[in-house]
């Protein structure tokens, strides 16, 4: 078990998300920084269908009833035992001891992993929480959560992953849309530099600055998906995250790469946001250095 | 418009079947879904009114190898036919037409509100997709002359249940939400059950009847 001493203003169990739905109206939800939870994931030794705790507003503090690797990644995040340990690295923590998870001015989302996974019981297939249908519930000081069992010992410490370089630059395809907007209006989104707006959250990140005008201001409906940059009428784009709904009727004009989505929620308000075009191929390969570096940092145990 | 496929970011295509809602193209969307997920089982797809979003994972699956499954699907003959052999499903929604936006949606159609509550009652509809919330089925057509846009302001709060028109369609509200839908009345039906195997009360595709109290 994991016992919650202090939550946070709001956290969550999240896994990769819920995939098995969609045409259900279920939103995948997951977290809104998949990458920092893949991360936190690998470092402790668990699978990469385990489940972590999102946590918005630190600080969070647990102990769990026996020894566990634990990690935690993120913007600008920490973990306190007795000493002060950085983020995206793994640490043995014995039965009992209380861990204090920390986060700086600049985060949004800090994710925490135990060896084992935790255990709550899947809903539709999925561990991930959903407040706006009640899938799951946000965690209060005195939870009581189970873990699985874990294989990683004290010997899976200190284990590293590079940091995700949360610069507000990320890299997003052309379209599905793009051809529903004024030529000169693509190439306004590329050049931009937009900011932050405070009305963002797990659903999307709001973005002001520069408004990009569509052409047609509503379309029939589509599925879309995280990374998704709808334009509004009105022109001020948004920028899709988990908890997004299955479909929408606004033009998308570009969709963010999987691997750089976790850098848009990360993004505070009042930060600017810049889209550099790039092609499917840099999106795969960015994919794949992800990859490698998940399964380097479980095989380097 | 020309049926198309185009890339949705690295790992999912946009089947996109033209720009118009018409009542064919909905189950051509939601039989190339059902292929894509059972057939070809790259994972999974979002139909909706004239497309459909076929996600699959670019590490397993070559993005050219899933485009190449995604244009044959733009072939249209045995996919409609599957689409057509679905077993007729009719699900009742008990209703109180009580709601809030009744009277002045009836006044707007220059309609009694019996009159607009007959019209909505008597049409059997059918379900196109789903989305919004979970459970948020979209039904349709209405009969013309209850057709109304969305109100100006959505509500901040919309209860569970209610059940609302609005564009040429009908649908509930499975959870309390935000919504700019035209609210004339409520079920006690819950439409989403996270704890059933299929956790919605309509399919897509399914028949809908709404059944006065």
């Amino acid at each position: 078990m994991i016992r919650v001493g202090e939550a946070g203003v709001r956290s969550t169990v999240q896994d990769r998300g819920r995939f098995g739905h969609l045409r259900s109206g279920v939103p995948t939800a997951g977290p809104a920084d998949p990458f920092a939870l893949a991360a936190a994931n690998a470092l402790v030794g668990n699978a990469g269908d385990a489940a972590g705790i999102e946590i918005i507003g630190t600080p969070f503090r647990f102990s769990c009833d026996d020894a566990r690797v634990v990690a935690v990644a993120g913007r600008d995040v920490s973990l306190a035992t007795r000493s002060r340990l950085p983020g995206w690295g793994s640490v043995f923590v014995r039965a009992g001891q209380t861990v204090t998870v920390h986060s700086g001015e600049r985060t949004r989302y800090a994710y925490l992993a135990v060896s084992g996974g935790i255990a709550t019981t899947p809903v539709l297939g999925s561990r991930a929480t959903y407040l706006p249908a009640f899938l799951g519930a946000p965690l209060r000081s005195g939870d009581l959560l189970p873990l699985g069992e874990a294989e990683a010992g004290a010997e899976d410490a200190a284990r590293r992953i590079e940091p995700t370089a949360y610069d507000g630059q990320v890299r997003a395809i052309a379209g599905p849309h793009h051809d529903r907007f004024e030529k000169d209006a693509v190439g306004r989104f590329f050049a931009a530099r937009f900011v932050v707006e405070p009305a963002s959250d797990r659903q999307g990140v709001r973005l002001g600055g520069v408004p990009i005008a569509p052409r047609a201001g509503e379309l029939l409906s589509c599925g879309v998906l995280a990374g998704a940059v709808q334009v509004p009428r009105g022109g001020a784009p948004i920028v899709l995250l988990a908890d997004h709904q299955t479909t929408g009727g606004y033009p998308v004009i570009a969709t963010v790469i999987a691997a750089d989505v976790g850098k848009v929620a990360q993004r505070q308000p009042g930060e600017s946001l810049r889209f550099y075009r790039v092609e499917r191929d840099e999106a795969l390969d960015a994919l794949r250095a992800e990859r490698r570096a998940l399964d380097d940092a479980r095989a380097s145990a | 418009m020309k049926p198309r496929v185009v890339p949705f970011g690295e790992s999912a295509l946009l089947v996109e079947l033209g720009d118009e809602f018409q009542e064919d193209v909905v189950g051509w969307a939601r039989a190339i879904a059902d292929h894509w997920e059972t057939v070809a089982r790259f994972g999974p797809a979002v139909p909706a009114y004239a497309s459909a979003l076929l996600r699959f994972d670019p590490l397993k699956t070559a993005p050219a190898d899933a485009e190449r499954v995604a244009e044959a699907m733009l072939e249209r003959g045995q996919l409609t036919h599957v689409a057509g052999n679905e077993p007729r499903r009719v699900i009742e929604i008990p209703t109180a037409y009580d709601g809030p936006d009744l009277a002045d949606t009836a006044a707007r159609s220059n309609l009694s509100v019996e009159r607009l509550i007959a019209l909505h009652a008597e049409r059997e509809y059918t379900a196109y997709f789903l989305g919004f919330l979970p459970g948020t089925a979209y039904c349709g057509r209405l009969d013309p002359r209850i057709v109304a846009p969305r109100l100006e302001r959505p509500r901040e709060r919309v209860p569970a249940g209610s059940v609302a028109i609005a564009d040429g369609q009908t649908l509930v509200y499975p959870l309390a939400s935000p919504g700019g839908w035209r609210l004339i009345g409520r079920t006690e039906l819950a439409m989403f059950d996270p704890s059933a195997d299929d956790p919605v009360r309509i399919r897509a595709g399914d028949h809908v009847r709404f059944i006065p109290l």
